[in-house]
């Protein structure tokens, strides 16, 4: 379990993160989210003890990261900078962190196997490619077997093999009552394998919601009906899992029935229907809408002439 | 799954293990101290062959034979530079930090390593070098055997003296986190400063010059008394000053700052 509460870092004048309290539990994974420069790679700095807090503080497990006797047993880390000497080879790196720990050599080779960097383990890991420093970095997450992973931005630089190698890692290890954090600036990435999500923006908290919730308020999948008998169309429809709003103007929208079961049930009952219009509002539309005021870089809104 | 051990704490012990592994799986580490090795030796017998033709270069046994030494004075030192700013450059100090969250082990470890590895290296190159410019010079005034008075102190100090000059150079690339800043520190202070500063016609300029690092280790490392420098003595207690104070700022930056 990770516990940030009222975590808050100042550079200079800047502030990167501001009074963020979130919890991440076990056994689950949680998708941590916002725009580039939100403050996600700043918030795992400060919960692995690479930054201090200005203000607040954050514990894994009730602890401080620093206080562990055996830190990298505890919390697992895929830092989103690169973190490995380019002298040295993948072998070496993942060989002199275990040396700290007094992790066997026969483990080493085993995550090494694991992340498939067998073939050039010993090459130097200046000639890696991004998706094979990514596999790397997993790598020293995974060294000690920790309790707790904390990923930022794992499927970076990654072919799409490797995209689906993370998402199922990052499912089993949490099927294994682990703590995955996983962070990401982007929400379709987070859909496909994230639980929970803790969405934030300029430093502060958007949200703390689960996927569920999250596409369910972002208005998915609903359908836009305007009839003149609205009022007995909604009474036809309603039922499990169908919630109808802005009834009494002739217009209702309705989420959880699709258009074709709207349509053949107002036929069926001879009621004119004079628009149908399904609303395809996506995930990335959703956060894009909550994300919007806290974009550090936005684009231009006009179009670029070319 | 293989297991990873179910005493798996950080250890002083397994720190030192750890930076062991680091300092040599990397080629400039094989690079520098080899060159320091071969080319000590190379200018030790060059030297000591052309002695016999006329009083020129140095007239104190040991320090003539290990001339060479005065390449691995900043050689060493860079390397030592390396050693720190080198995990910052990289990105590598990410990972050395949140393996050793508490910081300071780390280090004190590099410094402990490196500081050993020098001296190994430069105690055993200075007695194969000494023998071997012997070699040369039997007969002649420069004539001198182990076991002649000075002769195993210099040799002794020789190692020691380079020792402290890499754990300052490695202090100083922890204190400006890059491989040029620390380079420039070492040798704009080290050796710029001093010969500039050396060229003042005051007194007291001279002495003050005198205690910084690299003069201050001279007399350590001659066999006979050198008028110039320091006293042995006083010499490696300055030296260790300059490079403990130097360690000592840069635990406590480590300490302080964001990594």
């Amino acid at each position: 379990m990770i516990e940030v509460h009222q975590l808050t870092k100042r550079y200079g004048d800047k502030t990167a993160v501001d009074g963020l309290t979130f919890t991440v539990e076990p056994g689950t994974v949680t998708g941590f989210l916002g725009p580039n420069g939100a403050g996600k790679s700043t918030t795992m700095r400060l919960i692995t003890g690479l930054d201090s807090p200005t203000a607040g503080h954050a514990r894994v497990n009730g602890k401080r990261y620093a206080d562990f006797a055996a830190p990298l047993r505890e919390v697992g880390v895929l830092l989103e900078a690169r973190a490995v000497h380019a002298g040295r080879s993948a072998h070496h790196h993942l060989r002199a962190l275990a040396h700290t720990h007094g992790i066997p050599r026969s483990r080493v080779d085993e995550v090494i196997g694991m992340v498939g960097l067998r073939e050039v383990a010993r090459q130097r890991a200046g000639k890696f490619s991004l998706g094979m420093g990514q596999r790397l970095g997993i790598a020293v997450a995974l060294l000690a077997d920790p309790a707790t992973v904390l990923l930022d931005e794992p499927v970076n630089g990654l072919d799409p093999e490797g995209v689906l190698w993370v998402r199922r890692l990052l499912t089993s290890l949490a099927a294994e009552g682990r703590t995955v954090l996983l962070s990401s600036h982007l929400m379709s990435e987070m859909a496909q394998t994230a639980e929970h999500l803790v969405i934030i923006g300029r430093g502060r908290l958007l949200a703390d919601t689960t996927v569920d919730r999250f596409v369910r308020e972002a208005g998915l999948g609903t359908v836009k009906v305007v009839s003149p008998g609205a009022a007995l169309l909604a009474e036809l429809l309603r039922g499990p899992g169908v919630e109808i709003t802005g009834e009494g103007h002739g217009t209702l929208q309705v989420a959880g029935a699709d258009a074709e079961l709207i349509g053949t049930t107002a036929a069926r009952h001879g009621i004119p229907v004079y628009e149908l219009t399904p609303h395809a509002a996506s995930l990335e539309d959703a956060f894009m809408e909550l994300t919007r005021e806290s974009v550090e870089y936005p684009a231009a809104a006009q179009g670029v002439a070319v | 799954m293989s297991a990873v051990g179910a005493d798996c704490r950080i250890t002083p012990f397994r720190v030192v293990r750890a930076e062991w592994s680091k300092l040599w799986t990397l080629r400039s580490t094989w690079y520098a101290l080899g060159g320091c090795v071969v080319l000590t030796a190379v200018v030790g017998v060059v030297i000591a062959v052309s002695a016999g033709d006329g009083p020129r270069g140095p007239s104190d046994p040991v320090e003539l034979s290990l001339f060479g030494l005065n390449f691995a004075q900043l050689v060493l030192p860079i390397l030592g530079v390396l050693v720190t700013a080198g995990e910052y450059s990289t990105g590598m100090i990410r990972a050395s930090m949140t393996a050793v969250p508490r910081r300071l082990p780390v280090l004190w470890s590099k410094a402990a390593v490196f500081g050993a590895v020098v001296f190994g290296t430069v105690l055993v190159t200075a007695f194969g070098v000494f023998g071997l410019a012997q070699l040369f010079l039997s007969g002649t005034a420069l004539a001198a055997s182990y076991g002649d008075p000075g002769v195993l102190r210099a040799l002794f100090g020789s190692a020691a003296v380079l020792a402290l000059l890499g754990v300052l150079g490695l202090a100083l690339g922890a204190l400006t986190r890059g491989v040029p800043a620390g380079i420039g520190a070492f040798v704009v202070l080290l050796t710029v400063l001093p010969q500039l500063a050396g060229t003042l016609p005051y007194e007291w300029v001279d002495t003050v010059v005198r205690c910084t690092p690299l003069p201050a280790g001279q007399g350590l490392m001659a066999a006979l008394p050198q008028p110039d420098s320091l006293s042995p003595l006083t010499g490696l207690a300055t030296l260790t000053a300059w490079t403990a104070a130097a360690l000592g700022a840069a635990g406590l930056l480590l300490k302080r700052r964001d990594v």
